[in-house]
């Protein structure tokens, strides 16, 4: 079945496997394999996205039900240019990525957090960020990256 | 503290990199999701593997019929012991990585093929037809000792499933037992736990045309994989490259050589084309190696003044179906019991056992945390039935520098008394140890020692590095060392930059190619800030010591009159006519009879090999470290909350103290991770929770924020003074929770995860050690 | 290719966007293997781990069956609301506070943005955490077939675990919960993680006292999760609390008729004896944050910590040394 969705603000019409996931479209359809996958069942978040203003984890999403949506992927959280957004630039100042596996699903789950105005208070971001896990960083300084950008924006 | 080059005075003015906070060089391109690892890769005509893994325990194999996998369409290569061309391979050359006759833990492997897709691959899994003839099994590695238990290994010539023993024994226990005021005994054991890294197991093969082998993997000790597939899979060593693109995590997990691998490297040799293999979740905890079991018991005496006497540790490892890495942890647990606070007297007997389950490979900590979860709860039990606060017991037995232990380990530099002050006063300890009881709130400590600069398992303890600086004046370091994500690449790019006098962004670093890089042991034992990073502080020197020659030359001064700081030669002092150091490499080039900068280097430590009674310098210094824990513990429910964690480490000379606070952080928070929520429980050999929201990784809620301090004591052979810190961090959490619950509710925690089942328990059974005070009558 | 990413079976998968209701109970009549899914979060994992077999699928995430309404004394959930939409709802923090703790332990926040309270209640799961809150309130079930609607008390909905009395051709729509003033709610459980973990025991309870009584209980409902095959009220509360105020033997005495409606299992998440005892644990914790929060006397913004534990009221209860 033909798909209709944007992605990072652009149009996309792929030619899907009507039980395929939104992981399975991103990254084997159109190639975007920044969102990456750790568990297939909703328990790591590494596969997070952004549909229509609200996270999922794209590894349990059918693609055909978000046709029409606007869909946000770690490629698209800077615009469209290959620049850095102001938290993956906090990332970056912090040391919130080790090996980098969780963060594109971090950083997707954060941005909503901070979109959604959430105070930058460390307890409000841990539980914000509870579906994501992180085995290398310990949180701590993901979380201070997650403060510094919720206290400015 | 010795004065060495290390604290020459005046150093801390020259460093322009050492001890700066900088980002990971590859930190922009992993926040933009841009890194490609292995299953990112696109690759033409690559196959997709899949592997028929056994669901039985301990079974014979009667027979296996692939004839409809091999007739399904889209199957390019159907192999098994029977048509596969393979060799044993391990400790003992106990395993082979497609089983011939027997299986002896659910999830070996027994066939496998390459497909066209996944979905034919795992069709043609399901249409492969293996008939057992089942074995009774053994999962508790006491039953496996016991007489009439099942022998996994008939084909090996050993004691019953007794894979191999490490018995140590220095000093004389029995005098220092009878001089011992109190000695304390118990049990303490730990479950099979999981590196569990976000990535998953990956790797890719693939032979040209002319049987060059190439094989995309995340291993980090590399170069002993290679060795391994030419000596399993009969293939030419010299025609195999091995490349490791980024790693999504190894925690030991992905180390070295594993069945998978083999099979994947068969496959691409049986189907002539490239072959990809990436394993799920499930399959990941089923079919890679996990953290083994380790059951101690374990006696500590102390004299009346509050000394240690001695420690016997009577261990069992639970090693599982077969020896991977798993099986030399013992190595590391012995330092601890034996060298872990002056121990004048100790023995450590110690049985690896098979048993039929997933067996142990290498993770992090490697034995350690097991070890100090036993050892560091005695010393709080010792202390207090003393009388003595334990944070003072633990700084009158504290090692210090220059001091060997009875086991031979020599102590360069040694922070243990800074570290164990650093949490006591940031904690509150003297305030709130031992007072909070009637709030379920309870406070505990746990120290360590680790290796912290190589560890001589090999005969050679060694790493290589080059560096080549071209035309541009870009400085490119090839190390033989790999990266993790742990930020190795950006602590050997800042030891380069400092050395030469550059900044660290005109420095490249590449380390994931065997065709490139020079030759390394690997990344284990935390070795690699101070091996990699001291080979890369040669090969900068001599680069150095080129350019400025070169630089001499064009300028036509002495030698000696040269500096290289900033990215600027400086004459003679003189910072006005200082030149850009490209413009000297430019000069030096652009001419007849031109050169350019290269150098190489390769840094073997002053390690030794242990004797046969395991006596000897392992590292070349040792990391040490000191954690403090508040819970809060539900009496009614066994529910632990972690409140606080203060974790002090001995780094040595913090390179990159950003660098340094993640590694202790993230290991850390898999330590809390080990003491109160990570287990694969088995039953019948099976785990019950082969996933990720039963396994029991901690979430951001489930970790408070760590505070870390970092001591320095600039070791006088480390890089600006270094030490490995890769591993410390995990290590204390499982011994600091166990001692503030009994803090909190005066009860002893004999295992962990000390899930809430288990303390419940530990609660309506009074758990407590057993207390023989020799100073008047013996209570327990 | 993504090697193992792809849940696939041999079939052809197909996937129904049926445009109304009537078409989706026309399909599914029609389609009797037919799976109904809408945030899917259980279902991909059914499906790729092979527990499902289906290759038939009817999307009902779009449909009209979404959505909290509050009438009366009566309280409607439609089948399509997320778990998210529970959480945040300004009107349940009121009504039902039960519902939304129980919703705010679910999962992460980005599964709770695509699960939706019919899929967690169809699932049937014995440790789900959305009956119990439900059944404190007595809540009904609202089905629909191509022959028409009818209604069911949702205890009746579970039949085992993963089985529901739902036959095929039907659907769950939504469900209508009784709340009313003066009773006070909450849901508690005990797990091994902090979040994203699954109950090893579940508890919803509700009460409801008298006016101008001081306390007295006029009803209370108690309901477990993760304990029994299906999830359960506890019956017989009644003669032990109503009438009377929740004293310390009156607590005792509902927590122990709690644990012996249990008869758990021992799995990973723990041993049947020991869920036995923290059934009564937890079940005396609930009745109390329900009796403050019925009688006005909770703080509103003093959230209840996941297990209920309150240590003040620990000390010198003699419970440990």
């Amino acid at each position: 079945m033909r798909l209709e969705v944007t992605i990072n603000g652009d149009p996309y019409r792929p030619n899907i496997d009507p039980a395929a996931t939104v992981l399975q479209v991103l990254r084997d359809d159109l190639g975007l394999t920044g969102t990456k996958w750790g568990c297939l069942t909703g328990d790591c978040g590494a596969c997070t996205v952004i549909v229509d203003g609200r996270t999922i984890v794209a590894c349990l999403q059918l693609a055909a039900q978000v046709d029409g949506a606007n869909i946000t992927t770690v490629e698209g959280l800077a615009g469209r240019g290959n620049t850095m957004s102001d938290l993956q630039d906090a990332f970056v100042r912090h040391g919130a990525a080790q090996c980098g596996f969780c963060t594109p699903g971090m950083i997707v789950a954060a941005e909503q957090l901070v979109r959604d105005g959430i105070e930058p208070d460390e307890q409000a971001i841990r539980e914000g960020l509870s579906g994501n896990l992180c085995r290398c960083t310990g949180y701590n300084k993901i979380v201070d990256a997650v403060v510094e950008v919720a206290s400015r924006r | 503290m010795s004065v060495t080059e290390n604290t020459r005075q005046g150093e801390s003015d020259r460093n322009r990199v050492v001890g700066r906070r900088i980002p990971k060089l590859d930190a922009a391109e992993k926040v933009t999701g841009s890194t490609v690892y292995i299953d990112d890769m696109r690759i033409a005509g690559v196959l997709t593997a899949a592997i028929k893994r056994s669901p039985h325990a301990h079974a014979r194999i009667v027979s296996i019929d692939t004839t409809e996998a091999e007739a399904l369409p889209g199957v390019h290569a159907v192999i098994h012991a029977g048509n596969a061309d393979q060799r044993p391979f391990g400790y003992g050359n106990d395993n082979e990585p497609l089983k011939r006759s027997k299986v002896r833990c659910i999830g070996d492997e027994v066939a496998a093929v390459a497909a066209v897709d996944d979905e034919v691959a795992k069709l043609a899994i399901e249409l492969i037809d293996v008939t057992y003839d089942l074995l009774p099994e053994v999962d508790d590695p006491f039953a496996a000792m016991s007489a009439d238990a099942p022998t996994i290994h008939d084909e090996l010539d050993i004691d019953g499933n007794i894979a191999m023993r490490w018995d140590f024994e220095t000093g004389d226990l029995a005098a220092a037992e009878a001089r011992s005021a109190v000695i304390v005994e118990g049990r303490y054991s730990s479950p099979q736990a999981a590196p569990a890294p976000i990535e998953t197991h990956a790797v890719i093969a693939d032979f040209d045309p002319t049987g060059h082998l190439r094989v995309i993997s995340p291993v980090h000790m590399v170069f002993m994989y290679r060795k391994a597939l030419a000596d399993c899979l009969g293939l030419d060593w010299q025609r195999i490259t091995v490349q490791q693109p980024p790693v999504g995590g190894s925690f030991g997990g992905k180390i070295d050589i594993d069945t998978h691998d083999f099979i994947t490297v068969m496959l691409a040799r049986a189907a002539q084309r490239p072959v990809k293999l990436v394993m799920t979740r499930e399959e990941e905890f089923v079919g890679s190696r996990t953290r083994q079991p380790i059951h101690f018991k374990l006696r500590t005496g102390a004299d009346a003044d509050g000394m240690i006497t001695f420690r016997d540790a009577e261990v069992v490892s639970d090693n599982g179906a077969y020896n991977a890495w798993g099986s030399h942890a013992m190595l590391v647990a012995m330092n601890t019991v034996t060298s872990l606070y002056k121990i004048p007297a100790s023995r450590m007997s110690c049985a690896v056992v098979y048993t039929n389950k997933n067996y142990g490979g290498s993770v992090r900590g490697f034995g350690n945390p097991q070890a100090t979860f036993a050892v560091e709860q005695q010393t709080e039990e010792l202390a207090d039935a003393l009388g003595i606060d334990p944070m003072q017991f633990r700084l009158q037995n504290a090692n210090k520098a220059n001091e060997t232990t009875t086991q031979g380990l020599k102590i360069t530099t040694c922070g243990l008394s800074d570290c164990i002050e650093a949490v006591r006063d940031k904690s509150g300890w003297n305030r709130r140890r031992g007072k909070q009881r009637g709030r379920f709130r309870g406070m505990g400590a746990a120290t360590y020692i680790h290796v912290g600069g190589g560890a001589r398992i090999y005969g050679s303890d060694g790493c290589g590095a080059m560096i080549k600086i071209d035309d541009s004046g870009q400085v490119a370091l090839i190390s033989g060392s790999s990266e993790l994500g742990q930020g190795s690449e950006t602590v050997l790019a800042m030891i380069v930059a400092e050395e030469l006098g550059v900044g660290v962004d005109v420095v490249s670093v590449t380390h994931n190619d065997t065709d490139v890089k020079p030759w390394d042991v690997g990344v284990h034992a935390s070795r690699t800030t101070f091996v990699a990073g001291n080979a890369a502080r040669l090969a900068a020197r001599g680069a150095r010591t080129k350019l400025l020659a070169a630089a001499a030359e064009v300028l036509d001064v002495p030698v000696t009159k040269l500096d290289l700081r900033d990215g600027m030669i400086i004459h003679d002092g003189d910072r006005d006519t200082a030149m850009p150091y490209t413009k000297a490499i430019r000069r030096s080039l652009l001419r007849e009879h031109s050169s350019i900068v290269m150098s190489t280097a390769f840094y073997d430590p002053p390690t030794e090999k242990q004797d046969e009674g395991y006596i000897g310098n392992i590292s070349a210094t040792y990391g040490f470290g000191a954690h403090v824990a508040e819970v809060e513990v539900d009496p009614e429910t066994g529910m632990i909350q972690l409140i606080n964690l203060w974790a002090a480490h001995d780094v040595g000379r913090a390179i990159n103290p950003m660098s340094c606070e993640g590694q202790i952080e993230g290991g850390a928070v898999m330590g809390i991770g080990l003491a109160l929520s990570e287990e694969l429980p088995v039953t019948d050999g099976r785990f019950l929770a082969p996933n990720l929201h039963d396994y029991g990784m901690p979430t951001a809620v489930d970790a408070p924020r760590i505070d870390v301090t970092l001591v320095e004591t600039i070791d006088p052979l480390g890089p600006y003074g270094a030490k490995g810190i890769g591993e410390g961090g995990i290590i204390c959490p499982p011994a600091a929770i166990a001692n503030a619950v009994a803090d909190a509710i005066g009860i002893r925690p004999r295992q962990y995860p000390m899930r809430p089942w288990k303390v419940v328990d530990w609660i309506k059974r009074e758990e407590r050690s057993t207390v023989i005070d020799r100073r008047g009558a013996a209570s327990s | 290719m993504n090697t193992a990413a792809a849940p696939r079976t041999t079939g052809t998968p197909r996937l129904h966007r049926p445009a109304d209701l009537g078409e989706a109970v026309r399909f599914l009549a029609d389609n009797p293997g037919a799976v109904p899914v809408a945030g899917g979060t259980d279902l991909l994992i059914d499906r790729r781990l092979g527990r499902i077999t289906t290759d038939c699928m009817v999307d009902i995430s779009h449909l009209d069956i979404s959505g909290i309404e509050r009438d009366g004394d009566h309280l409607r959930i439609g089948a399509t609301t997320t778990i998210r939409t529970i959480e945040t709802s300004t009107e349940l923090a009121v009504s039902a506070p039960a519902l939304l703790e129980a919703a705010r332990v679910l999962g992460s926040i980005q599964i709770r943005n695509m699960a939706t309270l019919g899929g967690n209640l169809c699932h049937a799961t014995p440790s789900a955490e959305m009956p119990p809150p439900l059944l404190v309130f007595d809540a009904e079930a609202t089905i629909v077939s191509s022959s028409g609607w009818r209604t069911i008390e949702l205890a009746q909905l579970f039949t085992g675990p993963g089985e529901t009395s739902l036959q095929p051709g039907e659907l769950l729509t939504g469900v209508t919960a009784h709340v009313g003033d003066g009773i006070g709610s909450c849901y508690i459980r005990q797990t091994v993680r902090w979040a994203m973990d699954l109950a090893g025991v579940g508890v919803a309870a509700s009460v409801r006292i008298e006016p101008e009584t001081n306390g007295i209980v006029s009803s209370v409902r108690v309901a477990l999760a993760a304990v029994n095959p299906v999830p359960t009220v506890v019956e017989g509360l009644d003669s032990i609390v109503v009438g009377k105020t929740l004293d310390a033997d009156v607590l005792d005495e509902a927590a122990a008729l709690a644990r012996r409606s249990a008869s758990p299992i021992s799995d990973a998440r723990g041993t049947a004896q020991y869920r036995r005892h923290v059934v009564g644990v937890l079940t005396a914790r609930a009745l109390r944050v329900c009796t403050a929060r019925a009688a006005n006397t909770w703080p509103p913004n003093r959230a209840v910590p996941p297990n209920g534990f309150d240590p003040e009221l620990l000390v010198d209860s003699g419970v440990t040394r």
